[in-house]
């Protein structure tokens, strides 16, 4: 990884590499571990199941907050910023299930001495946006400078 | 449709208060955990040598993990029944309301955060408003947080919010 992207490389309406990921109860008990969650809908079947009304526990949505962040921080390689992130939950979604995250490029602008691109995000699964998005970064010119 | 509110009288009145303060150190191995459970293995924050090619002093922690540098320490007796704790949140409780998911985030970052470095948040509620969703009302809970460092920079400032349904 850490192929580095440039302003140049990048146009209004180009897609971000999707990135798929099946969250299993694994990673979702490491994510909740790793930020000092203990709200049962994520680990406790009865309880998700019984007193929430869920089909079965929940991913939690900052674990698909972060997946949506990390396509993003991926994509924009390590000279590329991520200068604010933004996300909303929609739709629960449950281990097993194939989500895709992934954006569009929607503007690219210059702001004092740097150049910014506006990006629109979207957590999905099949044809159903979970999480969307936004977010604007920052790039490097190949004829330098950020 | 009606004038009921699943917001109580006394969690209505805390809408411009402070709801809650915390400070942390962030921490190399913590976001690292943090991060392999994102399976997100950007060598920004597991490589010096790589955080140092790309203009930062040393590894950074992922932009995202600073809301979690400041998170206190609950004792387990005194969880929610849904086993969590509200602590950063202010503890805004909805009796008619219980079922509490994240409802979105919205965060400006202006530094990097490196090892050891002392942050403070402050987390102010900025809204808290009875909704009409497809499923029935909820509350939704708007907060406005800053994360500032150990020389008063500021790090990062956040919108984020909560959906309670009953």
């Amino acid at each position: 990884m850490s192929q580095q992207l440039y302003l140049e490389d990048v146009s209004v309406g180009d897609a971000l590499p999707p990135l798929p990921v099946t969250v299993d109860e694994t990673q979702m008990f490491f994510f909740s571990a790793a930020t000092y969650n203990g709200h049962r809908i994520h680990y406790d079947k009865d309880w998700a199941r019984g007193t929430e009304g869920y089909d079965d526990v929940l991913v939690q949505g900052p674990l698909q907050a972060a997946l949506l962040a990390r396509a993003v921080t991926d994509w924009i390689g390590p000279a590329g910023r991520l200068v604010t992130y933004s996300a909303q939950n929609r739709a629960v979604a449950f281990p097993g299930q194939e989500l895709v995250f992934g954006g569009t490029v929607t503007g690219v602008r210059e702001d004092g001495d740097r150049t910014l691109v506006d990006l629109e995000l979207a957590a999905t699964r099949g044809d159903d946006t979970l999480m969307p998005g936004s977010a604007v970064v920052s790039l490097p010119s190949r004829s330098g400078g950020a | 449709m009606t004038a009921t509110t699943l917001i109580p009288p006394e969690v209505a009145e805390r809408v411009g208060t402070v709801a809650a303060t915390a400070s942390g150190e962030v921490n190399r191995r913590e976001w690292q955990r943090w991060a392999v459970a994102v399976k997100d293995h950007n060598p920004l924050w597991f490589d010096a040598d790589a955080a140092r090619a790309a203009g930062y002093d040393d590894v950074v922690a992922p932009p995202l993990y600073v809301q979690y540098a400041v998170l206190g320490v609950t004792p387990l007796d005194g969880l929610r029944p849904d086993g969590s704790s509200g602590a950063v949140s202010g503890n805004l409780t909805f009796p008619d309301a219980p079922r509490r998911m994240a409802g979105g985030e919205s965060t400006t970052f202006h530094l990097p955060c490196y090892h050891r470095d002392e942050i403070t948040m402050v987390r102010t509620i900025e809204s808290i408003v009875d909704k009409q969703g497809r499923s029935g009302p909820f509350v939704l809970v708007t907060w406005r947080t800053t994360y500032t460092n150990q020389r008063d920079e500021l790090v990062a400032e956040a919108s984020t919010s909560m959906i309670a349904r009953p």
